[in-house]
């Protein structure tokens, strides 16, 4: 809650440097208010506090994605420098919005109360909505910002009546008193759950309602896509298994069929059509849906190792998608493309770029002394605990055919030549964060037990 | 039959009609006018419930505010029959389908719940403003103060997205 509190705050100061014109304090400022949220949410460790009517509830679980979102906005921070002042001079609301949607973030993986959901995932999608159009001169970002907006309010129409269904059911919006009443009025409830799945599965980019996520990862700023890619998809998820595990799980669970023919189709999809992408930042918009797919795996085995496979998964894809990202920035804007043909010759010309995405390529296709090994590893480990060898067995060939687009990407950078020799100077904030997500992917990969009993 | 119930009967039945008509209607303006008189039969429904805040929010901004939007974008963009894209007949058929398959999981689970303790309204005095008022500013508190940060980032945005370019 306090740390809700800092960031709401932070983002209002920062609107108001941006009233008073003072650029160099935007981000100093912003990043020093997450630093302080992060210092409150550590305090609360093992303290299991909950606020005004047990509406949200700062448990371990919440603690530590919160931890992870606010740890990721402060890496893209650093790397936005002056990236968003190439759009336009609007810097402090980008920040702003930015801020606010964390603090949307942190409501979604820490509520205890159906309405709180309803109003962190608002939060957090009213923002993207706003971010992801933030080039007016941009046709594509345009399309994207008004396709999000569209399929997402559709979405959250459904998503509300799946919660009035079960408040039908079940007579209240409290995770644990729904999971008390959940068996009286079964069919209203079942309904509800159904309709909540679609949305959440919505919001998170899974098949078969990942019709928005290339043409809206694409069309946004790639920053702004860094940031949906990561913090909105680890809300998502964490808000999602929360949902699941704790209200709907004490009756038996009829929408295995469903998540497990929804795990299939995403794996299917969202690996296969990556293969077959020339551009870049396409195909890692393809690959976040095949990552949702992973991780929904979890959700569909709810147990006791859950929450720590999401957990490590998140940590893992979301460092290496920044790094990723990352580095198709510094292309783009040197090379004023990120298509495949961008990237010939990188390792000639800027051997720690192509170093740091050949790292974050591995970790996202989950090759070993990598963070995504260990991320695949325990999300496996849940299916195997439950039986579930066959879908294993589609996960790995699918986890194959990733680990095929992702070397196209490192074999263009390290076999083909390029036209230019120059090599691309990125400021200190930049290598920081570059470095600094090479670090802890390969630190993860090596020591995973760091964070594998967190939870 | 009491004058609520045949009250509650002429709404529903005005309310189903006009919202069929709201789909059919060819003109868009025809479908949003019926879309308006839908939201008063609604209203009209809530009153019966003894709901008259959510009654008069609703009037307020759904008939008032947003539909003024509706016809708006209609009439500036000068929507008429024409402009409608033209489906194909496969997207139709697979609309049929998965609507008709909603209509039967919802009419199913409707029709499966019986009307016990938890669903039957307790407070005839629940839907009072002074009732709302207790809850929304007692328990439900903190919502009702995070909300005002989804209006503030909606805020900031709208007048960022709309505000000319200065370069």
């Amino acid at each position: 809650m306090t740390s809700i509190i800092i960031i709401a705050i932070t983002a209002i100061v920062v609107l108001y440097l941006g009233l008073y014109k003072v650029k160099g304090a935007l981000l100093p400022v912003s990043v020093l208010g997450l630093l302080g949220a992060e210092a409150s949410l550590v305090c609360g460790w093992d303290k299991n506090i909950s606020y005004f009517n047990e509406m949200l509830v700062f448990n371990n679980y919440a603690i530590a994605f919160s931890i992870l979102l606010i740890a990721t906005t402060i890496l893209i921070f650093l790397m936005s420098g002056n990236y968003f002042e190439k759009i336009s001079s609007n810097v402090a609301e980008y920040y702003t919005i930015l801020l606010f949607a964390l603090t949307g973030g942190i409501t979604m993986v820490s509520f205890q109360n159906m309405t709180m959901l309803f109003i962190g995932i608002e939060i957090l999608s009213v923002s993207m909505y706003i971010m992801a159009g933030i080039k007016k001169n941009d046709t594509s970002s345009n399309e994207a910002a008004l396709k999000y907006f569209l399929m997402g309010s559709f979405a959250t129409g459904i998503l509300l009546f799946g919660i009035a269904l079960i408040y039908g059911a079940t007579g209240s919006f409290n995770l644990t008193e729904i999971a008390g009443k959940a068996s009286e009025q079964p069919f209203l409830f079942y309904t509800g759950v159904i309709f909540m799945l679609i949305a959440m599965t919505f919001k998170v980019g899974a098949a078969p309602f990942h019709f928005w996520t290339p043409d809206v990862y694409q069309g946004a700023p790639t920053l702004v896509t860094s940031y949906m890619s990561t913090v909105v998809k680890t809300a998502g998820f964490a808000a999602f298994l929360r949902l699941f595990g704790s209200a709907f799980s004490s009756v038996p669970p009829i929408w295995t069929v469903t998540i497990a023919a929804m795990v299939v189709i995403t794996l299917l999809i969202g690996n296969i059509t990556a293969a077959f992408q020339q551009n870049v930042k396409r195909m890692l918009a393809y690959s976040s849906i095949s990552h949702a797919g992973y991780m929904l795996i979890a959700i569909l085995l709810l147990g006791q190792a859950s929450p720590n496979a999401i957990l490590i998964y998140s940590v893992a894809y979301s460092i290496a998608s920044v790094a990723s990202f990352g580095v198709i920035v510094a292309v783009k804007e040197h090379k004023g493309s990120d298509d495949l043909s961008a990237f010939n010759g990188l390792g000639r010309t800027n051997p720690v770029l192509a170093f740091v995405m050949t790292v974050a390529l591995c970790s996202l296709g989950g090759i070993p002394l990598t963070a995504g090994f260990f991320g695949k590893f325990y999300i496996f480990g849940v299916a195997i605990a439950a039986n579930y060898t066959w879908l294993i067995a589609i996960a790995v060939l699918m986890a194959a055919v990733g680990i095929y687009y992702y070397f196209k990407v490192i074999i263009a950078m390290y076999l083909r030549d390029s036209e230019s020799g120059e090599s691309i100077q990125l400021n200190g904030s930049y290598q920081f964060v570059l470095i600094f997500c090479v670090l802890v992917t390969i630190l993860l990969g090596i020591a995973p037990s760091l964070i594998t009993n967190i939870l | 039959m009491t004058v609520t119930q045949s009250l509650f009967y002429f709404l529903a039945f005005v309310a189903i009609f006009s919202s069929l008509l709201v789909v059919l209607a060819k003109n868009p303006i025809h479908s949003v006018l019926y879309l308006i008189l839908t939201f008063f039969t609604l209203t009209g429904e809530y009153i019966l419930l003894n709901a008259q805040f959510v009654g008069i929010v609703n009037i307020i901004v759904y008939a008032g505010a947003i539909m003024v939007l509706f016809l708006f974008v209609i009439m500036l963009l000068n929507l008429n029959v024409q402009t409608e894209p033209q489906k194909t007949n496969l997207i139709k058929f697979i609309g049929i389908i998965t609507g008709g398959i909603g209509l039967v999981v919802l009419t199913g689970s409707l029709k499966a719940s019986d009307p016990s303790n938890l669903v039957v309204i307790q407070n005839v005095d629940m839907g009072l403003v002074k009732n709302l008022g207790k809850v929304l500013f007692k328990d439900f508190l903190l919502p009702f103060e995070i909300v005002s940060i989804l209006f503030l980032s909606a805020m900031v945005g709208a007048v960022l997205l709309a505000r000319k370019e200065t370069k």
